[in-house]
């Protein structure tokens, strides 16, 4: 359903992405993970459109938005989740979840809005917190805030940037079990993340960056067998 | 020919002060993230503290601008502790807003003590001017040039040669977590808004002899930096000095070739705002 | 929400109170502060998208202009809506141009904004320049309450507009525009035209009060209509108030305006010191406003009780 062609993004010389291509599958959930600075958070910045690439294309549903407006790939049902949770803090909760579910998709009613955002906020389990400040929240409660707003715009494909990061082991098994069900209502995931146990229990598929480059893709064992992918880690690492 | 030689001159020599001027408010912009819009008030202070030295005890608005540069570097420095500070991690609109009410207040301020009236330094050699190859220009607005010269040369060379300029600089490239400001770069930020204020009261002792002071003379000051500034690149220092030369060329061009162009003088720090944010706006998209 | 409607009605019976010798002054007064108050509740409605407008003044003053010049072919109704028309079109030049990039750019072009349409005035020739510009009154000066119910009808229609949108889905896009930009575009939130639509919304309803401060006045001039006073009244009124609320706005506006009128009987130059440190106070220590007091006294939001997360 998404998919990137040979995309590519400099900064002032430093080259965060080069030539990356991948695809999403319908009713697939793709991992992509890679050490720190090898531009993870910009392919994500790319596909959700706050960056533009240099070159390369960037496919949806059979339309192109290589240079579409963030808010356009939105309507078209791209859901993201930020990895540092930027909740919008004067309003509540509640309020916070109305702005993706009346925006996100194009001619949702009020009346809709309200069924969306209930759903989203039962399915996080935010609901006893629906009516408090988005600004006073803990960091689990900011992390489901994130989730539960990006699942409101109603995606068909939810980029998830390390919404597990600073999370304790149970609480990200709880995460786990939620982008399954999430996954089980019809809707496509790619994540960022760097806690492999998360990772070998949740992706279909796995995608190694390095340096801004796709060094190998495949199943969890495949990649984890991968010695390009040990140097990469390893080599970093040591 | 001689005209237009003429003209240009007096561009170049006007845009001494608007470099000064709008330096004082890249600064502010640049390193303490603040678009200060009672700048040209600072400017106001700096030409009244020239005039009341000068009316009072007759002293010679050189002292003058002096005095004005340490005052009005206090007033910046107190306006930047009491006010700036406590907003820093506001939202900007309510950054702007204060900035804004200083500015109301300070000019409405010395209405309320010095009523509308302008009043001008008038040292003996105010009038005397220089001819040179069929040019002439005034003593005091050549002197004013070379000395902004001069200050900007200083300005650049503590920015980029001594320590504590290294601190500014390494401030500016990296606000970006207000909330978590260290002491150091408190007592950064305080002196950026201080010497921002020091140049913008510099150019007002320099404007109370080849213009006037009257709570009112900063508020055109404050336009023409913001012109300046947009027009380099919000925060960029060096931009400035080819900015102010553009806009100050741009002005006196106008003046001399624009039929009744005294008063459209007045609207062409508009059309370069506009025009280079329009510029700005489409570019990147 | 039920003291604006409170406030509406007293609106619309104050001409009949037994005011005596006052009347006159006080209907004055009221009209006077009936459309800075307007003018107030439209700049909010652009400042909900967290953007500063030092504009107002200029599109009251083109309203008040525009109005002005087409009443004698026009009527008073049309030319009050053509007054409106011409704020709106040159609020949509001025967004196209600096909407798209960073709030301090539009605060910065706005202020340049109302500098130079104050120059073009003084410089045309149809306006009467400085010498200013005779406008005839409201309806043909045929109905003595003419003028108080116009403006007491742009103040109405600035509550229920305030009222209206934010109780509006577009309040949901203008409070994500305002606290996230990039979030709330990833959200689906069109934010340029959110900012445009709320710029065009506002200065529509500058231009409608500025109008009506024409037919009131009977008298323009660029250093009045036009003046940076009005742009400060627009902005001070809600901060005082409290901003993105319309009983903010309406009550910090008849407030203000009242002691405006006191102090300018005081003070004749200067007055405007006191709005610089309002300004001022406001934001260091009530940046909620006055609707804060309030809301506190009322139903104060129950302390979050802090809570475990389950996990």
């Amino acid at each position: 359903m998404l998919k990137l062609s040979g995309v590519s993004k400099t900064f002032g010389g430093l080259k965060a992405v080069q030539g990356v291509s991948l695809e999403v599958r319908q009713g697939e959930i793709l991992a992509v993970i890679g050490p720190n600075g090898a531009g993870k958070s910009t392919l994500l910045n790319l596909i959700s459109g706050l960056l533009t690439p240099d070159s390369g294309s960037i496919e949806f549903l059979g339309a192109d938005l290589t240079r579409a407006a963030p808010e356009v790939r939105a309507w078209r049902g791209l859901g993201r989740a930020f990895q540092i949770v930027q909740p919008f803090p004067e309003m509540n909760v509640r309020e916070n979840l109305m702005v993706g579910a009346l925006y996100g998709k194009p001619g949702t009613s009020f009346g809709r809005a309200n069924e969306v955002v209930d759903r989203a906020l039962e399915l996080t389990g935010l609901r006893p917190k629906a009516e408090h400040p988005a600004g006073e929240l803990s960091l689990l409660e900011d992390k489901r805030l994130e989730l539960a707003r990006a699942l409101a715009t109603q995606p068909k494909l939810l980029l998830l940037d390390e919404v597990m990061a600073g999370l304790r082991p149970a609480e990200a098994q709880e995460a786990v079990v939620l982008v399954r069900i999430i996954r089980e209502s019809g809707v496509s995931v790619l994540f960022i993340e760097h806690l492999m146990p998360v990772v070998r229990a949740l992706a279909d598929r796995v995608v190694v960056m390095d340096y801004g480059q796709v060094i190998a893709q495949g199943s969890y064992a495949e990649v984890a067998g991968n010695t390009k992918v040990r140097e990469a880690y390893l080599g970093r690492n040591a | 020919m001689e005209l237009l030689l003429q003209t240009l001159l007096n561009g170049v020599l006007a845009a001494g002060v608007y470099a000064l001027v709008a330096s004082g408010l890249a600064l502010a912009v640049g390193v303490v993230g603040i678009v200060n819009f009672a700048h040209g008030e600072f400017l106001m202070i700096g030409a009244f503290v020239s005039y009341l030295l000068f009316a009072a005890r007759g002293i010679d608005p050189w002292i003058g601008l002096g005095v004005a540069a340490v005052a009005v570097f206090l007033v910046g420095a107190i306006a930047y502790y009491g006010l700036i500070r406590p907003v820093l991690s506001a939202p900007e609109l309510n950054q702007m807003l204060l900035t804004f009410g200083l500015s109301v207040l300070l000019q409405n301020l010395a209405l309320l003590l010095f009523g509308a009236d302008t009043r001008v330094v008038s040292p003996p050699y105010q009038g005397t001017t220089l001819s040179l190859g069929g040019l002439s220009f005034g003593v005091v607005p050549f002197a004013a040039f070379g000395l902004s010269v001069l200050i900007l040369l200083g300005l650049y060379w503590f920015l980029g040669r001594t320590r504590m300029g290294f601190a500014v600089r390494a401030v500016a490239q990296n606000r970006l977590a207000p909330g978590l400001l260290g002491i150091e770069t408190q007592w950064v930020y305080l002196l950026a808004f201080g010497l921002s204020a020091a140049l913008a009261g510099i150019a007002g002792a320099m404007l109370s002899v080849m213009l006037y002071a009257s709570p009112t003379v900063g508020f055109a000051y404050t336009l023409k930096a913001f012109a300046i500034v947009v027009m380099a690149g919000l925060g960029n220092l060096r931009g400035v000095l080819w900015a102010a030369l553009i806009l100050a060329l741009a002005e006196a061009l106008v003046s001399t070739y624009v039929p009744g162009g005294g008063g459209w003088v007045e609207a062409v720090f508009f059309l370069v705002i506009f025009g280079v944010l329009i510029w700005r706006s489409w570019r990147r998209v | 929400m039920r003291l604006v409607f409170v406030i509406l009605g007293l609106v619309l019976v104050f001409p009949t109170l037994p005011l005596g010798r006052w009347q006159a002054f006080t209907l004055d007064t009221a009209q006077f502060a009936f459309i800075i108050t307007a003018l107030a509740l439209s700049w909010d409605l652009l400042a909900r998208t967290g953007q500063l407008s030092l504009a107002h003044g200029a599109f009251f003053g083109l309203g008040a202009y525009a109005a002005g010049i087409s009443a004698p072919q026009f009527g008073t109704v049309p030319a009050l809506l053509l007054g409106a028309a011409v704020a709106a079109c040159s609020s949509l030049l001025l967004g196209l141009a600096t909407l798209r990039l960073q709030g301090i750019y539009f605060a910065i072009a706005t202020l340049a904004f109302s500098e130079v349409m104050r120059t073009l005035v003084l410089k045309a020739g149809f306006t009467g320049g400085a010498t200013g510009l005779p406008v005839s009154p409201a309806f043909g000066g045929t109905w003595a309450l003419g003028g108080y119910y116009l403006a007491a009808a742009v103040l109405i229609l600035s509550v229920l507009t305030s009222l209206g949108v934010g109780r509006s889905r577009l309040s949901y896009a203008q409070a994500a525009s305002r606290q996230g930009e990039a979030v709330a575009r990833v959200l689906g939130v069109p934010v340029v035209r959110v900012k445009l639509v709320s710029f065009l919304l506002s200065s529509a309803l500058a231009g409608l009060a500025g109008g009506v401060y024409a037919m009131k006045t009977l008298f323009l001039s660029p250093y009045d209509a036009l003046s940076l006073e009005r742009a400060v009244e627009a902005l001070v009124i809600p901060i005082f108030g409290g901003l993105y609320t319309t009983l903010g706005p309406l009550l910090g506006g008849l407030l203000l305006v009242a002691l405006e009128t006191w102090l300018r009987l005081e003070i004749k130059d200067g007055y405007l010191v006191v709005y610089g440190l309002i300004l001022i106070l406001a934001i260091l220590f009530m940046p909620r406003g006055l609707v804060e007091l309030f809301r506190a006294r009322g139903k104060a939001p129950a302390k979050p009780v802090r809570e475990e997360p389950r996990a």
